[in-house]
């Protein structure tokens, strides 16, 4: 009996390995097969690094699903190219009001569904509205707006109780996608299984975890895709990610680790693309510690802090030493400010002014895994350490990173910003009003003038005017360090040379890209 | 079957063993700092924000009523609805199930397959050439860890070979006998070590007993004393170590799934706490626990098949 049983399994084991050559031997000669074509192809492979949390745009909160999320639905409007303007998506044309309280958007005629469907002005209300009240999401940005109505199946009109300068921008954003009105309320959650929507591709198969097909959409009204299939694999290890991109199964990889950038530049045929992101680095630094409520502290810190060698130590030189608050040359980026300049002995004199000649204890809490984090922290600590300032780097898992810094009883932490808008009102809210919901990026910092700039410059519709606000938030928060803006780093993908035209928006986007990029054999 | 008979205290122990699990998971999870609001809003935290969440998920309830519904809802078969996959947590934790299963029982079959042989060997002919190979051999694979020796394997049998795919489960049984191969070696490998070490003690051990000299006097071919006594004997002892190692499996194969991008229980769970997902996470880890003290059960059932005596010391 145990014999047998023992023999069985053994076989059970022969025919396994027997079954694994016979595989073996049919994908070998089918991937030989494909690399002996010539042409383009019609397929994009990109590889994640992390799982979709959902094809439901107001409930996205990960940055890989949005993007994924922009290439389905369309908006009334979308970002441009460079992040720094709108173009028409599913408006063609809109006026606003002399008052600026009544915006009406003219809908494009022929926009369809993936499913053929005509989209409605009451989808478009219907979706904005759904959004709009969606718990913990993104209806705080649309405050003002009072009533969102379909006058007729190509106008929505949006009325405001006080000028919202922002409103196109807060549109334009994932969140305010739109969705077919009668298939989301017959089917519920369930519809984001198999969504339905008016951009230029759909979803065809849909694995959370590993993989999401797409296929272009025959209904899209814009240009025609040149590539008729988009697959999205989910593959979270960075090494892993890099050795599908070197075997040439994926065409197009997501953040490919720092350290084997050089690696990928390296191997024939492959290379690392940045794209300028809306990422912005920054240390926190939390005012209940006392060292921190005295600006000449602060301000000591920013001088004794090497922007040029974090860049070169933690971001291989991939990244833009920081200086306003503001995501890089953004709209209404004040470009006539400067980096701190690396000068410990300013640092010094700052610290001895501000009562702490020998410096003081503290920690710097930072996410575990995060390797271009790690080694910032170890950099910034040894920088602190020659003017005195004793740093010891605590490192937690990302929700308790992010829940130790929110509460309130921090002192230093490495944190980022990206912006979901291109209008600056949502940094400028989170970052630089305390009474805007974030505590000022947690460091408690309050300024009056600061504060009423950020509201003034939210409901003033001249571009001048605003400009001038803005420049007065960044110059303040620049003046006043509440935090130490570290560094701007892009958007790194790992890129093969028989892909052409792939391109990411600063807001992370790639969806414009995909609309006219191709692939050639390889 | 009287070497049965402990087996429904046993299983009274296992229902025992559940509620504590439960209890214990649900009220540690609450003590990590961070909740899923600060998950889902990451740099877009507010206050308001947060509160809006909670009040959605259920979470500004009272923590022990938090619990009570929890319990009431697995004695009617659901987990819960997953914060973040928008879905009940049963369907998401089902679909992540078949990976890891199907990874553990082929590194299993994989791990028995290399190790019963030459562990045996190796015992047989201790001191020599072969032992000595596969001492320095598994004390390397058992020193690698698989997410190192995992990228190795990719570099040779996929990327220069092109013999194997680089990350997926495959479909059909066969499919996932190919997609899984490197992933199950990987495993496999680490786990032979432990293996092949104890067969070769224990068939050391066995050698000198005195009845194989017993077996060898009465005339009985040498071949078959190998078979029959020495073997036989030796490999009992292995089942324990082999059933202990297996439990530990399931739950270790995370680094495994992470370097193959398999979506498997593993990933599922590390994601979830990170995610603060505590419906899956509470779910997963009754998953784990009814599977280890299915495979501690099933262990001690095998030993009481195998040898009359182990049934009757855990009877009494």
């Amino acid at each position: 009996m145990i014999r047998g049983s023992r023999y069985r399994l053994l076989g059970a084991g022969f025919v396994a390995l027997a079954l694994t050559a016979t595989a073996c031997g049919g994908s070998s000669s089918s991937a030989s097969g494909g690399s002996n074509g010539s042409g383009t192809l019609s397929t994009l492979v990109i590889a994640n690094a992390v799982k979709v949390d959902t094809l439901d745009p107001e409930a996205n909160s990960v940055n890989e699903s949005i993007w994924l999320d922009q290439n389905l639905y369309s908006r009334l409007l979308q970002p441009n190219a460079t992040g720094t303007g709108l173009l028409p998506d599913l408006a063609t044309s809109w006026n606003i009001s002399k008052n600026g309280l009544t915006y009406t958007f003219h809908l494009r005629p022929n926009a369809q569904f993936s499913n053929g469907m005509p989209v409605t002005a009451s989808d478009v209300v219907y979706s904005i509205q759904r959004s709009r009240a969606f718990k913990g999401g993104w209806g705080f940005l649309l405050t003002p707006v009072k009533t969102i109505t379909a006058p007729d199946p190509h106008t929505v009109v949006i009325t405001l109780s006080q000028p919202h300068a922002p409103l196109l921008a807060d549109l334009a954003m994932y969140a305010y996608s739109v969705v077919p009105e009668s298939l989301v309320k017959a089917q519920g959650a369930s519809f984001f299984q198999h969504p339905v929507g008016s951009g230029p591709f759909m979803v065809t198969s849909f694995s959370p975890d590993t993989e999401v097909d797409l296929a272009r959409n025959p209904h899209f009204y814009g240009i025609k895709p040149k590539i008729s299939k988009v697959k999205v694999l989910i593959v979270p290890n960075d090494n892993t990610r890099v050795l599908e991109l070197e075997s040439k199964k994926v065409d197009v990889i997501e953040n490919p680790p720092g350290n084997l950038v050089s690696e990928i530049d390296k191997t024939p045929g492959l290379s690392v693309q940045l794209f300028p992101s809306t990422r912005v680095d920054f240390i926190q630094l939390d005012q209940h510690y006392a060292p921190f409520k005295k600006l000449a502290v602060r301000q000591a810190l920013n001088y004794a802090i090497n922007r040029n060698a974090i860049v070169k130590l933690a971001y291989q030189g991939h990244a833009i030493p920081g200086a306003s608050f503001l995501p890089y040359r953004m709209e209404f980026y004040d470009s006539a400010i400067s980096p701190y300049p690396y000068d410990p002995a300013k640092a010094k004199q700052l610290l001895a002014q501000a009562g702490y000649p020998h410096g003081f204890n503290t920690f710097l809490i930072t996410v575990s895994g995060d390797v271009a984090g790690q080694a910032e922290a170890v950099v910034i600590k040894s920088e602190l350490a020659a003017v005195g300032i004793n740093v010891s780097i605590q490192s937690y898992e990302l929700t308790t990173a992010y829940s130790k810094e929110d509460s309130g009883h921090s002192q230093m932490g490495e944190r980022y910003w990206t912006n979901d808008i291109i209008d600056p009102d949502e940094v400028a809210t989170f970052g630089a009003d305390c009474q805007g919901g974030a505590n000022a990026f947690s460091s408690y910092w309050c300024d009056k003038a600061t504060i009423n700039a950020v509201n003034q410059a939210r409901s003033e519709l001249s571009s001048s005017v605003r400009q001038n606000l803005y420049n007065q938030v960044q110059q303040a928060v620049y003046q006043q360090s509440p935090f130490i803006v570290v560094d701007y780093s892009p958007y790194r993908y790992g890129v093969g040379n028989w892909v052409h035209g792939f391109h990411a928006t600063p807001l992370g986007n790639y969806d414009l890209s995909l609309e006219t990029l191709t692939v050639s054999s390889h | 079957m009287s070497r049965f008979g402990s087996l429904p205290r046993r299983l009274v122990h296992v229902v025992i063993v559940l509620f504590g699990i439960t209890l214990v998971t649900f009220f540690l999870l609450r003590l990590i700092p961070g909740d899923p609001a600060l998950a889902i809003l990451g740099s877009g935290y507010t206050h308001a924000r947060a509160q809006a969440i909670d009040s959605g998920l259920g979470l500004n309830r009272p923590i022990w009523s938090q619990y009570g519904l929890f319990m009431s809802r697995l004695f009617h078969g659901s987990l819960g609805f997953s914060f973040f996959y928008h879905e009940p947590a049963t369907t998401v934790i089902v679909q992540h199930i078949p990976p890891t299963l199907f990874l553990v029982a082929y590194s299993a079959v994989l791990a028995a397959l290399i190790s019963l042989p030459i562990g045996f060997v190796a015992g047989l002919r201790s001191g020599r050439v072969v032992d000595q190979v596969s001492r320095v051999f598994f004390t390397l694979s058992f020193a690698m860890p698989a997410f190192w020796l995992g990228i190795i394997l990719i570099l040779i049998f996929s990327v220069h070979l092109a013999v194997f795919p680089i990350s997926g489960f495959g479909s059909g049984v066969a499919g996932h006998l190919y997609y899984l191969f490197l992933p199950a070696l990987t495993i496999a490998l680490g786990f032979s070590t432990v293996l092949v070490r104890s067969l070769r003690a224990a068939t050391i051990t066995t050698l000198h007993a005195e009845f194989v000299d017993t077996a060898q006097m009465k005339g009985i071919p040498w071949a078959r004393v190998l078979r029959r006594h020495v073997f036989r004997n030796a490999v009992l002892a292995v089942v324990a170590v082999y059933g202990v190692n297996l439990a530990y499996l399931i739950s270790g194969t995370v680094l495994v799934e992470n370097v193959f991008s398999l979506p498997g229980l593993g990933t599922l769970l590390v994601n979830s706490v990170t995610d603060r997902d505590y419906p899956v996470v509470q779910g997963v880890t009754l998953v784990f626990a009814v599977l280890i003290v299915a495979i501690n059960l099933l262990t001690d059932v095998t030993q009481a098949a195998l040898d009359p005596r182990v049934g009757q010391e855990i009877g009494t």
